[in-house]
């Protein structure tokens, strides 16, 4: 099976299958990024606390995401919120239009709180849904709330892919930007899983976390020099472990429970480099994916 | 925008909903015009519509991936050749070689209703403990271990167009080299959530759905589950060969795709199609094909007042000699399904010459003048195109063609 959210970390790089076969995605650069949880409310304040400040809460209880137009934002749950609060501050820092972006939209557990909604009513006597709430219902609210905001009418993706949402989404952003030759907007959130479905799903945090990426060729040198960092990946046989990192508590708990807050992995490796040291992360029951930000 | 050409070969197909348990049974209902809707019977819903049911999905024992979902995923799997020919090519190639990119809208959120009904002081009872199936990516975790598959495997969640969008992500995944073979497909079932849903936004109507008609007043529901299994012929020519497709005559392809996003509103069309008209654009754009040479054209055609009005517009203004149909009145709205189920109608059209007409149609809507009759058509055809669109406006337009041998 594949490595669930709850899992713990196990020591890194552990290769069990043929390290020989993989399959190199060209380079990207990463030239924005966004980021929210109940610590940080934008990049600065991560790198801020991770590089030692006191990893208190702020309190806020969501985001601001005010690109969001006013009466929208009144029906947008906390995940839309989460995902389009990081979405528009990576834009900003990347100095992109984010209306010319196609993008990678992921959450590994979806809205809980408006499944644990549909299901107490539908199993109710009165059976009424409210409307507004079954079209935020969809995992791809988050995607349909960012175009809609910003006029993007772009390619937009939203994908699922439980414990291993973010190297998923990673792959196809890579793949998608590589293949059409153009910029791509990522971005990984989750929510607190409604208390029903806790026992089974654990995240009891809020994340988000968006990148904007860019094939090298489709730049030129004097923009490339802007760039945070590099990416490379690739994709090979054997599966991995997820490596673990040294956050603080309530931020470990995130990581290895918060399908998104695996991005957490790529917001360290900005900040630290791994030149010529890649580190794997699991893809899928046989695959790996190896990551280096340089 | 791709630079090169897609050959991206349909190895095998297979389809299940109420309009057949697989492709064979789906040609039948077409060639007789046979619509596998009935009156609403699930259990626990009173609206009074009808529904698309694929029957026997309660008897199907998974354990502990128990779900509507999973049953009607499992169902699909074991149609025809699929399932050999899954065996075969993983022996082949290495099960890590193969990719699952599964489509879907509710996953599984049918368990969890249920589950709901049956809580336990407020708690989850025991049978319903399954981690795996309440999330959304339960489609692609289920079949990945079902087909044995341990490559990269993941699941769309981007409502109606999402299966459609998993031969879009198939298709780059089999170009830039991730894997060499991906099992694309899509599941969705009925459920109180969406007869409910829809029911809310006044979208469902109390009589069979009669898609482009000037009398149409809403959606069936449906429930379908499809596969198709894919080779990049470009990149891996000889194991495209050595899988020869289903019809001994000749092959296959996705040549091209497009997606967009509407910019526009949750659950309301763009209402001049913008969105729509980008993604058909796009499609014949990665296939470097002028709109003249498509010979039929399967509209998303919901039957819903806007949808129909709205994409049969654009798809009389850019494709006015293509023959074009809705086949929603077959097995209803299948959501996160109707992207496989409708590809699937497309290639076989091709294979066999014959473009399906718009079931239940007696009088076109009078703002449409678009090429379509209730008949199907028996007419040469080499290129075809379909088209999903979803909440959120999400759309996306798959282009095939069909090379004969």
């Amino acid at each position: 099976m594949r490595s669930s959210p709850g899992d713990s970390g196990a020591p890194r790089i552990l290769l069990s299958g043929n390290i020989m076969e993989k399959t190199d995605i060209p380079p990207l650069l990463i030239v924005g990024c966004g980021t929210w949880s109940p610590w940080f409310e934008n990049w600065d304040a991560f790198v801020a606390k991770v590089s030692g400040g006191e990893l208190e809460e702020h309190g806020l209880k969501a985001p601001a995401a005010s690109v969001i137009p006013g009466t929208e934002r009144r029906r947008a749950p906390l995940p839309v919120k989460l995902a389009i609060e990081a979405s528009t501050q990576a834009c900003a820092a990347a100095s992109m239009d984010p209306a010319q972006l196609p993008s990678v939209f992921v959450s590994g557990l979806g809205d809980t709180q408006l499944t644990d909604y549909m299901c107490r009513t539908l199993a109710s006597e009165n059976k009424a849904l409210s409307p507004t709430r079954f079209h935020n219902s969809v995992h791809n609210a988050a995607a349909g709330y960012w175009t809609i905001s910003v006029g993007c009418m772009r390619s937009s993706n939203s994908l699922a892919g439980y414990g291993v949402s973010m190297p998923m989404a990673l792959l196809e952003a890579a793949v998608q930007a590589n293949s059409e030759q153009s910029p791509m907007l990522i971005t990984f959130y989750d929510a607190p899983v409604a208390p029903v479905l806790q026992p089974l799903l654990h995240n009891r945090h809020a994340f988000a976390l968006a990148l904007v990426v860019t094939p090298t060729s489709a730049l030129d040198a004097a923009e490339d020099s802007k760039a945070l960092g590099t990416l490379r990946l690739s994709s090979g046989a054997g599966t991995s472990s997820w490596p673990k990192l040294g956050l603080p508590a309530p931020l470990k708990e995130c990581y290895e429970t918060n399908p998104a807050a695996r991005s957490l992995l790529l917001a360290e490796l900005l900040i630290h480099k791994n030149k010529d040291n890649p580190v794997t992360v699991p893809l899928s029951n046989g695959t790996h994916m190896a990551l280096e930000i340089s | 925008m791709l630079f090169r050409l897609m050959d991206i070969r349909v190895i095998t197909y297979e389809s299940t909903s109420a309009a057949g348990i697989n492709v064979s049974e789906l040609r039948r209902a077409i060639d007789t015009r046979q619509s596998g809707l009935r009156r609403n019977d699930l259990p626990g819903s009173s609206i009074d519509t009808w529904i698309g049911k694929v029957p026997g999905l309660e008897e199907i024992e998974l354990g502990h991936w128990q779900s509507r979902n999973n049953a009607l995923a499992d169902l699909a799997y074991r149609q025809g050749e699929l399932e050999a020919t899954v065996e075969a090519l993983k022996t082949q190639v290495g099960s890590h070689r193969v990719g699952v990119v599964m489509g879907s809208s509710t996953s599984s959120i049918d368990r969890t209703e249920q589950a709901y009904t049956e809580l336990d002081d407020g708690s989850l009872a025991e049978k319903y403990r399954q981690a795996q199936v309440h999330n959304p990516d339960g489609p692609a975790l289920f079949v990945a271990e079902r087909a044995g598959i341990t490559g990269p495997a993941v699941t769309i969640n981007t409502a109606c167009s999402s299966s459609a969008k998993a031969f879009a992500t198939a298709a780059r995944w089999l170009t830039t080299g991730i894997v060499d073979v991906v099992l694309a497909g899509g599941v969705d079932t009925l459920c109180l959530s969406v007869l409910h849903g829809f029911h809310s936004l006044q979208l469902v109507s109390s009589n069979p759905c009669k898609p482009l008609d000037r009398n149409r007043d809403g959606i069936n529901l449906g429930e379908a589950a499809g596969y198709a299994l894919l080779i990049d012929a470009d990149s891996n020519p000889e194991l495209a060969d050595q899988f020869r497709n289903v019809s001994p005559g000749a092959s296959v392809s996705l040549r091209g795709y497009g997606e967009s996003s509407d910019a526009h509103h949750m659950s309301h069309p763009h209402p001049e199609g913008a969105g729509a008209r980008s993604a058909m654009l796009g499609a014949l754009a990665t296939a470097k094909l002028d709109p003249g040479e498509i010979g039929y054209v399967n509209l998303h055609g919901t039957s819903s007042r806007a949808n129909d009005l709205i994409e049969g517009k654009q798809v009389a203004d850019l494709f006015p000699s293509a023959r074009a149909s809705s086949t929603k009145a077959w097995m209803g709205h299948t959501l996160g399904a109707a992207g496989i189920t409708e590809a699937i109608i497309c290639i076989d059209a091709l294979h066999r010459d014959l473009a399906p007409g718009t079931l239940n149609l007696d009088e076109l809507d009078d703002g449409l003048e678009l090429n379509t009759s209730p008949e199907n058509t028996e007419i040469p055809l080499k290129y075809a195109l379909t088209n999903s669109f979803g909440f959120g406006g999400n759309n996306c337009s798959l282009l095939f063609e069909k090379h004969l041998r």
